[in-house]
């Protein structure tokens, strides 16, 4: 089944101002631990959400009933919604016709997958392993997304997606490797393998550090990790509006070190390219930090009316059940730098630590970009230039904005590293990012020994 | 249902599964959200289909498909059973015994949520959201929300299970800045409010619009409020964080998958051992914890798990040891104790996981101001705002939304960006006093996260508020 057959079915249902989304999605992912195959999940579904516009009212429904009969109950459903409803000023419309820019991430290798391919790319992954237990998935999948409306928008695009991740533990460490791309040639799970297997056969022994202010180097695993904590209230118009995000007051002024530029970019081959958002806006390349200078953030269609000062949606609206967050950059990119490798920014730190990865994010103050987690499956001192002896799990409390304010290098290439959890409708997402060097990176606490 | 359950167990165990569950779940659920006076979302969505778990070869394999055909259930437990037969790595698996059941459960309701015209719901989050305005308020929010989930299980092993369960809920949320300040307050607890398994009665006894004016004087009076010193002292927790307390502390490390490690590659796995049953110190002789599935209103009440196990209070602590996990039947006949009755799915498109059911913190003794009038010298935190913990569930930061330092057995000055830290079993070692039944209350949270692919769980924790001795607070970045 397309989504765009089914969005054209269901607004004919509709009979009347509407607008139909539909994701349809097939995927196969087998996670597992202890290198054996624990959770492997197929799944086959389609989605469809009907905003029905009666007066000025708007309600909604949603169903994976695509039949007649289920269309038509989804109709009656989201009527009677938005009969329900009082008349909504601020509502902005539905989107009219548009033709976005060409935007390919669909290719038909990854799209045909099936059950016996997954589990036998987990299968490459677990092998390289040897020995050593590993825990993580192979998972790919095939993502149909396709927006129409009573106003003359038309619009679908095919996705696919693939990711390998390993998490190579036993008693005495853990390391951690990923990769991600919408075509799954681009993937090699025993090489993801061997990096996680490299990285926690250096992590036994793991000492202890003081708490305090750090220089450190962030591996981009780390890194986009902290960025997608920092752009849910600061990086969207949501934030910009409701006065919690970091840049209220601040736009055109400059907060970063001059070596750190930020955008959303859903056309960049590299990242999983998207064409148009889920209002059927389409996408546009937003420069969110210029030269370390607040450039700007996302908008979707109904922050653009509320600012009511002539701004237009740049392409960003969620999914209706994340859109209480506003419009959201799903297209991170941050621009490289100069330095060929991480051990070059470490050479530039000095004295300091080495992260690969973050774990379990929470936002403490949203206005001041305050976010703490704790570092995992890799953590290092840095001495003399030089990537150390391993630490354990290091608890930070890190306000974004210092860290970003003196960086002292990123690295040249960047990695696309995975975003999407795989709650829900499959979407995906990531973040290009390169390695960083920073000068502020604060530990408050610490926390377990690397290794399970 | 039942019909298509049958499909999918036939056909599985006639492509050589020594185990199969089928289980068809139709899910509805409906949403009304309001923002600064404007309906934010009126949504009603819906759900269905089959999944399929098979055990093959000791290997396991799930598929699902949204048609509720007969071809369509045969097709999932065929892919399902291949899936297994792909499966690398070494297969010995065994299931802890259950005795198979014919049951059927209803939640006990007095008002249908589904039959409160949305018309109603969205005047109630109206009012609400206008009681809460007031000066430096800039955002406020009402929601109330309701759910009906109806589903079939069928084993090989001959269990038929039909249960209906019910959620109501809903909650207000009130914004405030002033000179660069941001705060929120949230009423009956953050993140999307709180919920029960019951009809709407518990919405209505919620009282959003009554509680609405004293959620926006609090949020206005936080962006005026000191900040939270950096100290280390006698902390006092409401019922609400306590849940996220125990929670995050106790249910997630208490998962006996997450103990064996098949959680390592996403949340985590657990510095709880299986061999520390019966002897780890958790903490202090205070702390008494139970998983309790059969709690009426928790939201991971039920009658059998998605197992087929029948539901069973199991004490996981007590008197601060640790004596119990939540468990599988795999995981059970693993460690040799019990035989499962925590494992749920999001649906049908997952498979089942060991989750939280409720899970509670036993009641002490005497009241909020009986543990606040002890207190020479501390902090009181109220309603969860952050947090964050370690991927073995030992080292923990969580904020609250608001505090009021305690001076001499009295709340003194309001206090904003409260945040405590510690290590767990220190820090329930240091746990010195539970308020009793009367100060009990169930939590209800519906975004606990775990799984890949992601699931949301829907869980209960009983809580009254608590105190503890010699806590880090105003942690500084």
């Amino acid at each position: 089944v397309r989504a765009r057959d089914l969005a054209g079915v269901a607004l004919e249902v509709a009979d009347g101002e509407a607008e139909a989304v539909v994701q349809v999605e097939s995927s196969g992912l087998a996670r597992f631990a202890g290198s054996e195959v624990h959770q492997p999940t197929l799944i086959e579904n389609a989605v469809v959400t009907l905003r029905v516009v009666r007066d000025g009212r708007t309600g909604t429904a949603s169903t994976n009933k695509v039949d007649a009969d289920g269309l038509a109950a989804l109709a009656r459903r989201a009527t009677e919604a938005a009969e329900s409803a009082p008349p909504d000023e601020a509502f902005p419309g539905l989107a009219g016709p548009a033709e976005p820019a060409a935007a390919d991430a669909y290719d038909e290798e990854t799209a045909r997958l099936g059950a016996d391919e997954q589990a036998r790319l987990a299968a490459s992954a677990i092998e390289a392993a040897g020995d050593f237990p590993v825990y993580g998935f192979f998972t790919s999948g095939l993502s149909d997304l396709a927006i129409a409306s009573s106003t003359g928008l038309a619009l679908d695009q095919q996705m696919t997606d693939a990711t390998a991740l390993v998490v190579a533990a036993d008693e005495k460490g853990s390391g951690y490797a990923e990769r991600t791309a919408w075509r799954v040639t681009e993937i090699d799970p025993s090489a993801v393998t061997r990096e996680a297997v490299e990285k926690a056969e250096r992590t036994s022994d793991a000492r202890e550090t003081e708490s305090g202010v750090y220089r450190a180097v962030l591996e981009p695993y780390a890194l986009a990790e902290l960025l997608q904590y920092f752009s849910y209230d600061t990086l969207g118009a949501l934030g910009l509006l409701e006065e919690r995000s970091y840049f209220s007051g601040k736009l055109g002024e400059k907060l970063f070190d001059e070596k750190i530029s930020i955008a959303d970019d859903a056309f960049d081959p590299r990242g999983f390219p998207k064409a148009f958002d889920f209002e059927g806006t389409p996408k546009q390349r937003v420069q969110l930090v210029e030269g370390g200078v607040a450039h700007g953030v996302v908008w979707d269609r109904a922050t653009a009316v509320q600012a009511g000062n002539g701004a237009q949606s740049t392409g960003h609206a969620p999914p209706l059940e994340s859109r209480d967050w506003g419009p959201l950059p799903y297209a991170l990119s941050v621009a490289p730098g100069e330095a060929p490798s991480v051990n070059d920014l470490a050479q530039l730190v000095g004295d300091g630590l080495y992260i690969t990865r973050l774990h379990y994010l929470g936002v403490v103050h949203p206005r001041e970009g305050v976010v703490t987690g704790m570092t995992r499956d890799g953590t290092f001192r840095i001495r003399g230039g030089e990537i150390a002896e391993p630490l354990v799990n290091l608890r930070f409390t890190v306000a974004v904005p210092e860290f970003l304010r003196e960086v002292y290098a990123l690295t040249r290439e960047p990695a696309l590293v995975n975003a999407q959890s795989f709650y829900g409708e499959r979407y995906p997402y990531g973040a290009l990012v390169p390695a960083i060097a920073s000068a502020h990176f604060v530990v408050t606490g610490l926390g377990s020994r690397p290794g399970i | 249902m039942r019909e298509l359950c049958a499909a999918a167990v036939d056909a599985a165990t006639g492509a050589g599964a020594e185990y199969v569950d089928a289980r068809v779940v139709l899910k509805r659920d409906q949403l009304v959200a309001t923002k600064n006076g404007h309906v934010e979302r009126v949504s009603d969505s819906e759900s269905e289909g089959i999944g399929v778990r098979v055990l093959l070869g000791g290997a396991w394999g799930f598929a699902c498909d949204r048609r509720l055909s007969l071809d369509a259930a045969r097709d999932a437990a065929l892919r399902a059973c291949a899936f297994a037969g792909a499966a690398p790595g070494r297969h010995t698996r065994r299931l802890a015994s259950v005795e198979p059941r014919t049951a059927t459960y209803r939640t006990p309701i007095e008002r249908d949520p589904f039959e409160v015209p949305l018309a109603d719901k969205i005047q109630l989050c109206l009012r609400a959201d206008e009681a809460m305005a007031g000066e430096d308020v800039l955002v406020r929010q009402a929601m109330v929300r309701a759910q009906r989930e109806h589903k079939f299980l069928l084993t090989s092993e001959g269990t038929e299970v039909e249960q209906e369960l019910f959620e109501s809920g809903g909650g207000i949320n009130c914004s405030a800045a002033r000179d660069g300040v941001f705060q929120t307050r949230s009423y009956p607890s953050a993140h999307v409010g709180s919920s029960c398994q019951a009809g709407w009665e518990y919405a209505d006894g919620l009282d959003l619009v009554g509680e609405a004016p004293r959620i926006a004087e609090q949020a206005a009076a936080l962006v005026r409020a000191d900040e939270c010193p950096n100290a280390i002292t006698t902390v006092v927790l409401d019922g609400d964080q306590v849940a996220l307390q125990v929670h995050e502390s106790v249910g997630h490390p208490t998962e006996l998958d997450r103990v064996y490690g098949t959680e390592a590659s996403y949340a985590g796995t657990s510095f709880v051992k299986p061999q520390d049953l019966g002897s780890l110190r958790y903490g202090s002789e205070l702390m008494n914890v139970t998983a309790d599935p059969t709690t009426r209103g928790g939201l991971g009440s039920f009658a059998f798990d998605d197992e087929g196990v029948p539901a069973a209070s199991v004490p996981v602590v007590e008197a601060g040891v640790l004596t119990g996990f939540l468990t599988s039947r795999e995981t059970a006949a693993r460690i040799g104790a019990g035989n499962g009755g925590s494992m749920r799915a999001d649906g049908w498109n997952r498979m089942p996981l060991v989750r939280m059911t409720n899970l509670h913190l036993e009641p002490g003794e005497g009241d909020l101001d009986d543990l606040i009038g002890d207190v020479d010298d501390g902090i009181y935190m109220e309603t969860n705002r952050s947090w964050s913990i370690d991927d073995k569930r030992l080292n923990f930061q969580f904020g609250t939304q608001l505090a009021w330092e305690i001076k001499r057995g009295r709340l003194g000055r309001l206090l904003r960006d409260a945040t405590y830290t510690g290590i767990t079993p220190e820090f329930w070692g240091r746990l010195d006093a539970v308020a009793g039944a009367d100060s009990w209350r169930l939590y209800g949270l519906t975004n606990c996260g775990k799984g890949q692919p992601g699931q949301s769980a829907h869980v209960s924790h009983g809580a009254s508020p608590a105190r503890f001795k010699d806590v880090q607070v105003g942690v500084r970045r």
